[in-house]
């Protein structure tokens, strides 16, 4: 039987760059580069694919624009993309976005759903168990390895150590940027992305009635930087620093 | 305005954030009552102040969706309108689920709120904590997910006067089984005085040994870096920042840390930040009281000779 997966893909600005905000929403290019976070969620996916029949659709919700991050998605293995484009989204809330991908993961039949488990740029960290809500799947979150034989085991990361579990035939994962290794495409990978078939739809296309429920009021400059000391270590720094933990009663 | 505070259970105690929040709800003088979900056996999570009734999970079973739905009927039979919760792993799902249901979003990451004329307004840190963002939330429910350590913690006397419910399972829960809790010995993290953290310019792991040392000279608890946890070099349970924990100690030692936002949003609320890192332009040092140009390698073996 085939096994249909969807792997979560956002688009975000260049993390090399400070991130730029106007009127409360983050300034978003033309170009965005794909969340280095959904790099562990794909290679779960890919991980699947190679030992199971498996059919892997990166799906997105993202600004029109270049989809560069698609096409980073794309090169690492995945076999297409739905991508769903839309400027009206701008600021999308939490709820919102999960509203989207869960309709994305829906026109894809996916039976198995990958998220990273929160975003660079935003970082709400509730998207993935929000969408298991929303399709009534059991979810998985904050799973940190995958071990695949005759069955797959997933090992989730708790508060106090870690627990496993075995994948259910549907279901919900979200995944720490630890554990899995993320593969790099190489140039063969890189070319093939191109032709792989990426279908771009708009809000229109489906089923959405989510809203906005925060109002922005503002952002203020709270950074402190501190006019500390700084002292190019010749030798008997370790002096100054014992000085300093008694000068402050540390010892 | 009505609140519910959803507290959580670590190590057999309600854990320092739910106390955190009853704190600051306290002071604020809302009305509100607290719920605590965990799957350990529990005596003392209870109060003469307020009333909470613990939510038992089945420790083999991964069924936090049932365990929101219950929590669901609650918020609809009492009229809770603000609630609260931590941003821990548990919470953060059960919070999630719930949003769903009441159609709206939660506020992430939150470090303060105020209520003024039955307006809420909340505060989060962005940027690594450079700048604070605020919101108003207008839906008929609010949702905060709050990171530890935003709120002064104060004395709050528990006994065992609290209830207990069990979880059922539903169609979602799942088996778990391997669970390991990893052991906990010497200062913890969250309420040590000292701190000190390692990060990729130690250079190799064997020289977490140093650390573990000048650790054991200042009877101070031991963090690090992402970086180094993801390189398998310490338990996630030590990873200082923005996706793991938020420390504020009297000293912070942040050996070969380069200093990353996502870092500094963990620690940068310590008291008082040495740092040693052999790159003079390291962001680190824009946030130290105290920083020591120099390479860990050297600096650290003399300190704990001299100490
Ligand atoms: C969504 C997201 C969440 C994140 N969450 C966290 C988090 O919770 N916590 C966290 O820490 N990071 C987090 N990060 C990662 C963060 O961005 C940094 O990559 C990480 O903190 C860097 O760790 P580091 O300082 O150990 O390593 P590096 O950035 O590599 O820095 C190493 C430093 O050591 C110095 N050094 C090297 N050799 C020596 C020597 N011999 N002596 C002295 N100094 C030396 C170098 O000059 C350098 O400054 C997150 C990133 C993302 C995208
Ligand atoms: N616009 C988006 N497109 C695709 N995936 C997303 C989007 N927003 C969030 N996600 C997924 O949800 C995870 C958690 O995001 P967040 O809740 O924003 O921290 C991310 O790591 C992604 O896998």
């Amino acid at each position: 039987m085939l096994m249909k997966i969807a792997v979560c893909a956002k688009q975000i600005p260049d993390p090399a760059n400070p991130i730029e905000y106007s009127d409360g929403q983050i300034v978003r290019p033309e170009e965005q580069v794909l969340d280095d976070t959904d790099r562990y969620g794909i290679e779960v996916a890919l991980q699947l694919k190679e030992k199971f029949n498996a059919e892997v659709t990166v799906i997105s919700m993202t600004k029109v624009g270049t989809e560069k991050g698609i096409q980073q998605a794309l090169q690492m293995g995945p076999d297409k993309a739905l991508v769903l484009e839309d400027d009206s989204l701008k600021g999308a809330s939490s709820i919102m976005t999960s509203n989207v991908l869960s309709e994305l993961a829906k026109k894809v039949d996916a039976d198995i759903i990958i998220f990273g488990t929160e975003s660079t740029d935003g970082y709400s960290g509730v998207v993935p168990q929000q969408v298991s809500r929303i399709l009534n799947l059991p979810c998985i979150s904050y799973v940190k390895n995958i071990e695949i034989d005759d069955k797959v085991t997933l090992t989730r990361q708790t508060i106090e150590g870690s627990e496993k579990i075995n994948l259910p035939s549907k279901c919900v994962i979200s995944v720490t940027a630890s554990g899995v290794e993320p593969r790099y495409p190489n140039f063969k990978d890189i070319m093939a992305a191109k032709n792989k078939p990426v279908e771009i739809i708009s809000l229109n296309d489906i089923q959405y009635t989510a809203e906005q429920n925060m109002e922005f009021l503002g952002i203020e400059d709270v950074s402190s930087t501190k006019e500390g000391e700084k002292i190019i270590d010749e030798g008997e720094s370790h002096n100054i620093i014992i000085e300093k933990l008694k000068e402050i009663k540390a010892l | 305005m009505k609140t519910l505070i959803i507290g959580e259970v670590t190590n057999n105690e309600l854990n320092s954030g739910t106390l955190e929040i009853i704190s600051k709800v306290r002071e604020l003088n809302l009305e509100y009552e607290v719920v605590t979900v965990g799957s350990s056996d529990v005596s003392k999570i209870g109060s003469d102040e307020f009333t909470n009734t613990y939510f038992k999970m089945n420790p083999n079973k991964l069924n936090l969706s049932s365990c929101a739905n219950e929590i669901n009927k609650l918020i609809v039979e009492s009229n809770y309108e603000l609630i609260l919760s931590n941003s821990t792993y548990i919470c953060r799902d059960l919070i999630a689920f719930l949003s769903v249901d009441f159609k709206t979003s939660p506020v992430s990451n939150v470090t303060n709120f105020k209520i003024s004329d039955n307006n809420l307004t909340v505060m989060n840190n962005i940027n690594g904590g450079e700048s604070e963002y605020k919101t108003t939330v207008n839906s008929d429910y609010k949702f905060l997910l709050i990171r530890p350590k935003s709120f002064e913690l104060e004395d709050i006397v528990l006994n065992e006067n609290f209830q207990s419910n069990n979880i059922n399972d539903d169609e979602t829960s799942l088996d778990v089984f391997d669970v390991i809790i990893e052991e906990k010995t010497g200062p913890q993290l969250e309420d040590s005085k000292i701190v000190i953290s390692a990060g990729r310019g130690m250079v190799e792991s064997s020289n977490l040994s140093l650390i573990e040392e000048l650790a054991n000279k200042l009877n101070a608890a031991i963090g690090g870096t992402r970086a180094i946890v993801d390189a398998g070099w310490m338990p996630y349970s030590q990873q200082v920042g923005q996706t793991g924990k938020t420390v504020k100690p009297d000293v912070y030692i942040a050996c070969g840390i380069s200093g990353a936002t996502q870092h500094q949003v963990g620690m940068k609320d310590s008291k008082y930040i040495i740092a040693i890192n052999k790159d003079e332009e390291a962001p680190i040092f824009q946030i130290s009281d105290l920083g020591i140009v120099g390479d860990t390698l050297t600096v650290i073996p003399k300190l704990i000779d001299n100490l």
